[in-house]
């Protein structure tokens, strides 16, 4: 399953490459930096995707007390961080020769780092806690605060710097550039679900040591 | 009707026995006070209060010193509790877990609110601030800014007592989690010393001001719920 998967992502990386640089024409004003945008809106979703089951895993978990669910809500914030770092990097590439500078105080941005910081300081919770019941439980807990607080911080950052706004709300794509968003978002939909696939049998092989090791022992 | 006492019994109960310790001991509220002080004292030396200062960075200046003092506090939350293993007799005792939430969430409120009003006069001594009844609605903005901090960093206290890293996970958590709280926060406070620029009539309740008070109600309530039904999960052993 892995592998057909990896075959899949191999396929789909591969035709949003070729989509993003031959299919989609170059935007009028922005010229090729805009091709940024594809790649950026895809882990801006993917990040966004994550932190949701960042938060079904800590319910789950702290329903079911099984351990497969911190599992699935640490490997997703994991993930999570992961393309939140890459949007905030992409976009003051992108930034810098639009907008002039690398950061702006703008709404989205903002909330886009907020959010990244909630996470990290989850996946702290994780890695500075005993390892056991206790600290599945405190990540749990964190995981669904953070989850709760998202929407907080988006309306409120949004109240803050209503001025600064320079993200479009909302845009009109040509039909070949909406072609690419979405071969790219299926393309980034397979690289989730693939480092999602092989992150998660990490981690339960690594809990099947630590309970082999603990059973010898003893 | 009822001979069982209920939630609010106990939390009322636990919160006294917290205030009569605090009386007695001025353990948390007195380091806190002091710590403000020496907040105020080092933004001094990076920005130069005073003058035209107040209505620049005042709010910000106010409001990080208290967000930082309250850190320092809330470290304390559970700390009476963590001596001779009094958290374990009062987790046997028939308590509900949420009465101990709300008698600690209402405790850090009282201490909040109580640093604050004892360090806004030394807040108007620095700045220059002119007193009035003008700042009245000030006190609206701490009860439900500190009922904020309360909110998340009560249960985020009684994680951290129980982590590695401690001291440093509160900061860590509550940070980040308090932003949309502490952009009302700073803005509720401008608008309120707004009102005491010279030549500006003064407006009581300048009408931003509901919108910012609102976004704070609303944290508050959403936090310290989310909370309440959380905390049975930190503290089980």
């Amino acid at each position: 399953m892995t592998r057909i998967l990896a075959v899949i992502l191999s396929l789909a990386m591969l035709a949003a490459v070729g989509a993003v640089f031959l299919h989609a024409p170059t935007e009028v004003q922005m010229g090729d930096v805009q091709r940024i945008f594809y790649f950026h809106v895809s882990s801006a979703l993917s990040a966004a995707a994550c932190y949701f089951l960042v938060f079904l895993g800590s319910v789950l978990y702290l329903r079911t007390r099984k351990d497969r669910w911190d599992r699935f809500a640490g490997v997703s914030a994991e993930l999570g961080v992961l393309f939140s770092a890459f949007v905030l990097f992409s976009g003051p590439l992108w930034a810098r020769p639009i907008w002039g500078v690398f950061w702006r105080w703008e709404p989205r941005l903002t909330t886009m780092l907020i959010t990244f910081a909630l996470y990290v300081a989850y996946l702290m919770v994780r890695s500075y806690g005993d390892p056991g019941e206790r600290t599945q439980r405190f990540a749990a807990v964190v995981g669904i605060v953070a989850f709760v607080n998202v929407p907080l911080v988006h309306y409120s950052i949004n109240m803050w710097a209503a001025d600064q706004q320079l993200h479009p709300p909302k845009v009109e794509l040509d039909p070949a550039m909406q072609q690419t968003k979405l071969i790219c978002y299926l393309a980034f939909g397979c690289l989730v679900t693939l480092l999602m696939r092989l992150r998660l049998n990490q981690e339960r092989q690594a809990a099947r040591l630590q309970a082999l090791a603990t059973t010898t022992h003893q | 009707m009822n001979d069982v006492p209920g939630i609010w019994t106990h939390a009322r109960l636990l919160l006294r026995k917290d205030l009569m310790t605090e009386w007695r001991t001025k353990e948390r509220l007195s380091p806190m006070v002091f710590f403000v002080l020496l907040v105020l004292l080092v933004y001094n030396f990076a920005f130069e209060l005073g003058g035209a200062a107040l209505w620049e960075i005042g709010p910000g200046v106010l409001w990080s010193s208290f967000v930082f003092a309250s850190l320092f506090g809330l470290q304390r939350t559970f700390a009476a509790e963590s001596t001779n293993d009094c958290l374990d007799a009062l987790l046997a005792a028939p308590v509900e877990r949420g009465a101990l939430y709300l008698a600690k969430m209402m405790g850090n409120v009282l201490f909040l609110v109580g640093v604050q009003l004892l360090t806004l006069p030394l807040f108007g001594l620095f700045f220059n601030l002119t007193p009035g009844l003008y700042l009245l609605p000030l006190l609206v903005v701490f009860l439900l800014g500190s009922a904020s901090v309360a909110s998340i960093g009560t249960l985020f206290a009684a994680m951290a007592s129980h982590s590695r890293l401690r001291e440093f996970l509160l900061p860590l958590l509550v940070l980040p989690v308090l932003i949309p709280a502490l952009i009302s926060c700073v803005a509720a406070t401008g608008f309120i010393l707004a009102a005491g620029i010279p030549g500006r009539a003064v407006q009581f309740w300048p009408e931003e001001l509901t919108l910012h008070v609102g976004m704070l109600a609303l944290f508050a309530v959403v936090f310290s719920t989310l909370a309440w039904m959380l905390f049975d999960f930190v503290i089980e052993e």
